[in-house]
């Protein structure tokens, strides 16, 4: 042990040992530069009795815990992520150097909440404007010109005051710390596992549906686009010979009769014309171009993180202005054609009144729903007082579109010569492959969609296999058995069921039950209960909603 | 005489939920490998291989609030798992509606360790105390201390209340390890004439695998009262880092115009930390000091020997 008579010896015994001591870094003493890893030029080292702004050290204390705690878990796992009332403000949040200097950033934001309300509102409108948008005018005529619109506005209405109660079901949980939670965490809370799995369920139904419709849609604008170009390389004009509307601007009947779709239009024609026939034969919408989809969408299916195609996001808001914009033009030119019949159907129109209404019901409830993310998305709201608000402007701004495009395309569709029967369900469909201003349309959509197809894959992938296998990324063969299963759907349906609006209120009403008329109104009438605040009149009303929306999916199989 | 072989157990109870697996994450810097809260009740016996203060080896149990399949299996091995205990730390969470339920569990708990080990040290830690406001934090304390108190005798047990988000907890845990080094006294006057006789600022000894504090030294006032913390989640931290290269820390020097600050491995159970405040002494001289004191202290454990198993390699 070295007491004083022994210092001097340590002192002189530096000079002529190589100590063996600890393997650290060690240098000469006369060399105080040489092999320092961090070195700070005495410049920068400041005085400890300067008088600056200093980070107390309870704070420094706690950014330290924080520091070291987040490399202890992952960044999934919440039990170590600092709660609200520990973390202080942002305003009183600081940078500061090690030497113990403080600077606040004039900025600081962080990203959370900095949304102003009209951003807000553009991406609740943006994530509801989907592809139903091509089915409401279809979805009109089948449930009749005036009950179609009292439908729209409706059924606006009742998803919208049915989504107040997803964005209020959080503040009903009291005892938890909900802050991270999404709209499925809710439903776990409450109703257990079977909600954790129902909700998984009905969110899945909801992303393979939108992905099957995409995969039929997909097949079908390439399949427009491949005929337009080869027609336009060709010098082939087609549209003469098809039943259509005797202006310039041509509207189309694809399926004369209710019912059916033709593949192959005007094959009948061209049978002396080999590199015709050739093409007819290898390009058909529903023999051969959804294989051709595969080769193109598959690879981009198992990529791990899709947040490339997240990027493509603003090409989904230009596809719904220009349809508008198209709409709109092809309104101006072909004029209205309406007729009130109210009961009785005629040669040319629609009666006012017609049974089939529910499919319309079931086409609106996917084309409103937004239940699944409406949190997340107003989480990010800068005055979070303003959401209720922003939600009802941007359900209003949604409706007006659905009604816009759909009672122009209704309207201004030409009936003396054709039946308004003859609107598809992609509206798109009316036009032929040969008009310049529908092409447009078609490839802005095909583009849009084949970005979104990759991130609509990877939200089914994440959902399905991190709660079945509890990692999103089990293996490759594993994804690949899922989007194999998935693209197959697709291909499938886009040859034997190519049509959309079935394949929408189908899966519309099966997920819609779920997230949009049981869980809000369930949670709403039992937290009331837990609370004993329940009174008659809103039992009423909410077992009410739940009645109208199993009405909705029965009536989709009957009607 | 007692069995070498027999590791002695520090046994981290408390209901489901209250933290336990946390704390051991913290104060051991091991990763959370998994959720723990999907996958419900911890069972940690026969994995847990984290050495501490020699011998000691760390169990978490889930103590009440489970099924009932890990209830039977629990009352099944109960024996087996309050043998050989030298430490319970009970954990409860302030937050518990189940007051009744939970000190029923902690009795039950100490029924078996009255059985079993009757010569082990109660600790309890009412955690969690960041969730309660700061002016009812004392009063919440002292109303469970005192129940707790009462509940336990004829065994004692003494009481800290902590929470992760400050220094509470690494205050607890540091007075719980000081309480079972059984010559503390002797450790603390010998690091006294260490730390005068190199004329050192400050001198800390660590416990090895969870650097905490077990005693230090200072010969003038320090302006941060949490450096003792930080200091252990620095290192913790880079002990991580170092892990991940399959490298691990050894030794650390740190120095400027103003100190001089050497953390350095000592005896088999502790790192030392010596702080020196005179730039114009030489790094080798002081880390000659340290090897030598090394020795010293090294004697002074084997000392000791046998009969205190806290310090058998």
């Amino acid at each position: 042990m070295a007491n004083v008579d022994d210092k001097h010896h340590l002192i002189s015994e530096v000079d002529h040992e190589v100590h063996p001591g600890p393997m650290n870094i060690q240098f000469d003493s006369s060399d105080l530069r040489s092999k320092r890893p961090f070195y700070i030029e005495p410049t920068n080292i400041v005085n400890v009795n300067d008088v600056i702004q200093r980070v107390s050290d309870h704070a420094s204390a706690l950014n330290k815990r924080i520091h070291y705690y987040s490399r202890l878990s992952t960044p999934a796992d919440t039990a170590l992520i600092a709660p609200d009332h520990v973390v202080p403000a942002p305003e009183e949040c600081y940078v500061y150097s090690p030497l113990g200097s403080a600077y606040k950033l004039k900025s600081y934001t962080e990203g959370y909440g900095k949304n102003t309300s009209l951003v807000t509102i553009f991406m609740i409108w943006n994530t509801m404007m989907g592809t139903s948008i091509l089915s409401i005018p279809w979805g009109i005529k089948q449930a009749g010109f005036t009950t179609g619109m009292c439908i729209i506005m409706l059924m606006g209405l009742l998803t919208l005051y049915c989504c107040y109660r997803v964005v209020k079901s959080r503040d009903t949980i009291h005892s938890l710390n909900t802050t991270t939670w999404e709209y499925p965490d809710v439903c776990r809370y409450y109703f257990g596992s079977f909600g954790q799995w129902s909700s998984l369920l009905c969110s899945l139904v909801s992303l393979v549906g939108a992905m099957i419709v995409y995969w039929v849609l997909m097949s079908n604008f390439l399949f427009n686009t491949g005929k337009f170009i080869f027609n336009f390389v060709h010098h082939i004009n087609d549209t003469d010979t098809i039943l259509g509307a005797n202006n310039s601007n041509l509207v189309i009947c694809p399926s004369p009769g209710s019912g059916g779709h033709s593949d192959n239009d005007s094959m009948i024609f061209y049978a002396n014309d080999t590199a015709v026939q050739q093409f007819e034969k290898w390009w058909n919408r529903s023999k051969t171009v959804p294989f051709y989809l595969i080769g193109l969408l598959l690879p981009l299916l198992n990529f791990k993180s899709p947040s490339f195609f997240s990027k493509f996001n603003i090409l989904g808001t230009v596809s719904v202005l220009y349809l508008i914009f198209l709409v709109t033009l092809k309104s101006i030119q072909l004029g209205f054609h309406l007729e009130f019949h109210w009961f009785v159907p005629t040669e040319f129109f629609v009666p006012e009144i017609r049974f089939h209404f529910p499919q319309l019901t079931g086409v609106l409830t996917l084309a409103f729903f937004i239940h699944n993310c409406i949190i997340t998305l107003l989480k990010n709201n800068k005055n979070q007082e303003n959401n209720v608000r922003d939600l009802c402007i941007a359900y209003m701004l949604v409706t007006l579109t659905y009604l816009y495009i759909g009672v122009l395309v209704f309207a201004s569709f030409p009936s003396p010569p054709l039946s308004k029967d003859c609107i598809e369900q992609n509206f798109l469909d009316n036009f032929p492959s040969g008009d310049i201003l529908s092409f447009i349309a078609r490839i802005f959509l095909l583009f849009q969609m084949m970005t979104v197809y990759p991130l609509l894959g990877y939200l089914a992938r994440v959902q399905l296999l991190g709660h079945v296998f509890g990692d999103v990324y089990p293996s490759i063969f594993h994804v690949l058995i899922f989007n194999i299963i998935i693209v197959g759907a697709g291909v499938i349906m886009a040859c034997f069921y190519p049509n959309i609006g079935g394949i929408i209120r189908y899966s519309g009403a099966a997920c819609g039950l779920a997230f949009v008329f049981i869980y809000p109104s369930l949670i709403y009438m039992i937290s009331l209960h837990r609370e004993e605040r329940l009174t008659w009149p809103k039992l009423i009303f909410h077992i009410f909603i739940i009645i109208l929306g199993l009405a909705n999916l029965i009536a989709q199989f009957f009607v | 005489m007692p069995n070498s072989a027999m590791k002695k157990k520090v046994l981290l109870m408390g209901k489901s939920g209250s933290g336990k697996t946390s704390m051991r994450s913290i104060i051991f810097a091991n990763y959370i490998a998994r959720d723990t809260r999907r996958l419900g009740a911890t069972i940690d016996v026969e994995h847990s291989h984290v050495r501490f203060l020699g011998n000691l080896v760390l169990n978490l149990w889930d103590c009440g609030g489970q099924d009932t399949f890990m209830e039977n299996y629990f009352t099944s091995q109960r024996d087996n798992i309050f043998r050989n205990v030298e430490v319970l730390i009970y954990v409860f969470d302030v937050e518990s509606r189940e007051l009744e339920k939970d000190m029923h569990y902690y009795q039950s708990c100490l029924e078996a360790i009255l059985q079993n080990s009757p010569d082990a040290k109660i600790f309890c830690l009412v955690h969690k105390m960041d969730l309660v406001q700061e002016d009812q934090r004392d009063l919440i304390f002292r109303e469970r201390e005192e129940d707790l108190r009462r509940l336990s005798r004829p065994l004692e047990c003494a009481c800290f209340r902590t929470s992760i988000w400050d220094e509470t907890l690494y205050k607890a845990w540091s007075s719980i390890v000081y309480q079972l080094i059984p010559n503390v006294q002797q450790l603390e006057t010998n690091l006294r004439n260490f730390a005068q006789i190199i004329e050192a600022d400050e001198v800390l000894l660590f416990e090895r695998a969870t650097f905490l504090v077990i005693s230090h030294y200072q010969c003038k006032e320090q302006r941060d009262v949490h450096r003792f913390e930080k200091i252990s989640n620095i290192i913790k931290q880079f002990k991580l880092s170092c892990s991940k290269l399959a490298a691990s820390f050894q030794s650390m020097e740190v120095r400027n115009s103003n100190f001089a600050a050497f953390i350095d491995i000592f005896t088999s159970n502790t790192y030392v930390m010596v702080v020196m405040s005179d730039p114009s002494i030489p790094s080798a001289a002081t880390l000659i000091n340290i090897r030598n004191a090394r020795k010293h202290f090294e004697k002074l454990e084997r000392v000791d020997g046998p009969k205190h198993s806290l310090l058998m390699r």
